[in-house]
């Protein structure tokens, strides 16, 4: 097996234990301060998701531009493999998020939360770029094309980010990492941090065989190519 | 040797993965005609366009005079000279007429001379007011080529004419007119860029610049009679905006998407029947402008229409841009909002009106922005763009809460 292949794996079964311990090991919410504390539990999933979604999109955003300014095969083969992680991770969080927002506020979206719209908005960019992507032949004019959405939606993640810590309206704020001392029980604090280390580990292996997968598919073409006479 | 109207610096450009230009320079003055030559696939046809700020290069710059109007790093100028510009496709939409496309590319010199003796060179008078549509190719690619010529036949200062195989389709005599014509202005001071495989018109160039090789060599033309400038008068050029209102209006292709799914959103939202009075007055708000925002969602239907025979190609060769809708949304948006006030029993309001026709007028340039921006792939249709236009879900959220 292939180290990407090695480390996805160890990322997945990662994710898996913290699905386990989500559900059987994690202690309950307060039955008063939530309105369906059982669903809760998708919280474990939905925060890692989100957080590996950002790290994603940040490769995607760094790929994009080391394409357009150094014409870079690796950036651009790192482009394609944040595009597709964070299509993976990106409708993992918005997913686990629809379902918790169903159980916990009665609707699975809000369209005027700006923090749900503009992930959500990075999600649908993120299926844009890679079905996009798909649809076209490899060449330099669909290289530019999606490397300036993928700019683009960069944009988005600092506005996310913002809309986290002072707009929000219905989602709730940051439990982690708020500067004024975590808000979070240990134990429920040790399953994030799982879950959250076995995103990244997930995606990071993600992207290391999407990478492979990458370069072996250019080298295949440029062989065909050769085989065309290079014509 | 005279001025150079054009200068390829150290061009290196590629189309999908192969390198078509590298390192090429070239210089075209005034009174010259260069032949591109090379065989097929050598990268004429990529020369030209680039030549015509229309393909982004790797390296290098393209100047027309001094202004450099295309460079690697992305930055456009417009050209500061009259530009004609045949495509390997003709550049017409097939509703546009014979004589308003020819009028309408003259208008891009700032001046206009007397068309009927060049329709009746090419025997095409008794189709000056036939659509595009209704000619044969031989016909269409006629009216193309004198749409490439007419400007610089116009102008009164030197024009930069850039031909990608012209005699592609023409018949014998077309092609001993062509070269008269190409012979008169290369003696009127402009300067001439052309892509062909045919010999006759290579024997007419000052040089010949072989694309494969990177190769120029100098060609003694037979000598042609001096030919005096043609009467031209001044006329108004038309903008992009307004050729783009012109085939909405002639086409009606607004009505065909944007209208209709403002419409069936309207006309679903009457089938619910008296729900009006039992929502509070964000939710009205919502109601009352989401058949606006479903027209707007639709985009430019131009967009796709100019896909046509790379029509909107050759407007952003040689009118600086790609026709648009203008101001017809802002009138579309007024129009769909006064319908929906009216259909779902509110008070019309003056600024529910202007808001409706502003948001559809953004919502509609935004959309057509998106559909632009996919232009220069390989496959645009393929690419779903409609993914993209939820972005503009959030700004009219909070709009609707701003208005109620």
């Amino acid at each position: 097996m292939r180290l990407g292949e090695t480390v996805l794996f160890v990322g997945f079964t990662g994710i898996g234990a913290t699905l386990l311990l989500a559900l059987l090991w994690a202690p309950s919410v307060s039955i008063n301060a939530f309105e369906s504390p059982a669903a809760q539990r998708i919280f474990y999933w939905h925060v890692p998701a989100a957080w590996a979604a950002f790290i994603a999109f940040g490769a995607l955003f760094v790929g994009s531009a080391g394409w357009l300014f150094k014409r870079s095969e690796w950036m651009w083969r790192l482009h394609v493999a944040g595009s597709e992680a964070g299509l993976a991770t990106g409708l993992m969080a918005v997913w686990s998020g629809c379902v918790w927002g169903a159980a916990e506020w009665g609707t699975p979206w809000d369209w005027t939360d700006v923090r749900l719209n503009s992930f959500g908005l990075l999600t649908l960019l993120a299926i844009y770029v890679v079905l996009g992507r798909n649809s076209q032949p490899d060449g330099v004019e669909t290289r530019d094309t999606f490397a300036a959405f993928g700019l683009y939606g960069f944009v988005l993640v600092p506005l996310t980010y913002i809309a986290t810590r002072i707009w929000t309206i219905r989602h709730p704020g940051p439990v982690v990492a708020t500067g004024d001392g975590s808000s979070i029980n240990s134990d429920m604090g040790l399953v994030l941090l799982i879950g959250a280390v076995s995103f990244t580990v997930f995606i990071i292996g993600h992207m290391m065989a999407s990478m492979r997968l990458t370069a072996l598919e250019q080298r295949l073409e440029r062989m065909q190519h050769n085989l065309d006479g290079g014509n | 040797m005279a001025k150079a109207l054009l200068n390829l610096v150290d061009v290196q450009v590629r189309r999908g993965m192969n390198t078509v230009l590298d390192g090429c320079s070239l210089s075209v003055g005034g009174a010259q005609i260069v032949a591109l030559t090379g065989a097929n696939g050598a990268g004429k046809s990529t020369l030209l366009e680039t030549a015509a700020g229309l393909l982004p290069m790797e390296q290098g710059h393209v100047k027309h005079g001094e202004v450099v109007v295309a460079d690697a790093e992305g930055r456009r100028r417009t050209s500061p000279f009259t530009t004609g510009m045949v495509l390997q496709r003709n550049g017409m939409l097939g509703s546009e007429m014979v004589s308003e496309h020819l009028q309408m590319a003259m208008s891009m010199s700032g001046h206009s001379v007397d068309i009927a003796p060049f329709l009746k060179a090419f025997n095409l008078m008794h189709r000056a007011n036939d659509l595009v549509a209704h000619l044969s190719q031989g016909q269409a690619r006629k009216v193309a080529v004198l749409a490439g010529l007419l400007p610089a036949f116009a102008s009164p200062t030197p024009a930069l004419v850039m031909l990608d195989e012209p005699d592609a389709g023409l018949d014998d005599a077309s092609i001993e007119t062509l070269v008269g014509w190409m012979g008169e202005l290369c003696t009127m001071g402009h300067a001439l860029l052309i892509a062909t495989h045919d010999e006759r018109l290579m024997v007419h160039a000052t040089q010949l610049f072989d694309v494969g090789q990177n190769e120029r060599q100098v060609n003694t033309p037979p000598a042609g009679k001096k030919a005096e400038p043609r009467p031209s008068r001044p006329v108004k050029p038309l903008s992009p905006a307004s050729f783009g209102v012109r085939m909405h209006l002639r086409t009606m292709m607004w009505l065909n998407t944007n209208a209709m799914a403002g419409l069936l959103t309207l006309g679903l939202f009457l089938t619910m029947g008296d729900f009006m009075e039992e929502l509070d007055s964000l939710q009205q708000m919502g109601f009352i402008l989401a058949p606006t925002l479903a027209v707007g969602l639709c985009g430019d239907p131009l967009v796709a229409a100019l896909r046509e025979e790379r029509a909107g190609v050759w407007w952003r060769a040689v009118g600086g841009g790609e026709p648009h809708a203008g101001w017809m949304p802002l009138a579309i948006g007024a129009a769909f909002t006064l319908l929906s006030t009216t259909g779902l029993g509110n008070a019309r309001e003056a600024h529910v009106i202007l808001t409706g026709a502003v948001l559809c007028f953004v919502v509609w340039h935004c959309v057509g922005w998106m559909q632009r921006s996919t232009q220069r792939l390989a496959r645009p249709h393929a690419v779903f763009v409609g993914l993209l236009t939820p972005v503009l879900i959030l700004p009219y959220s909070i709009l609707i809460s701003v208005l109620s």
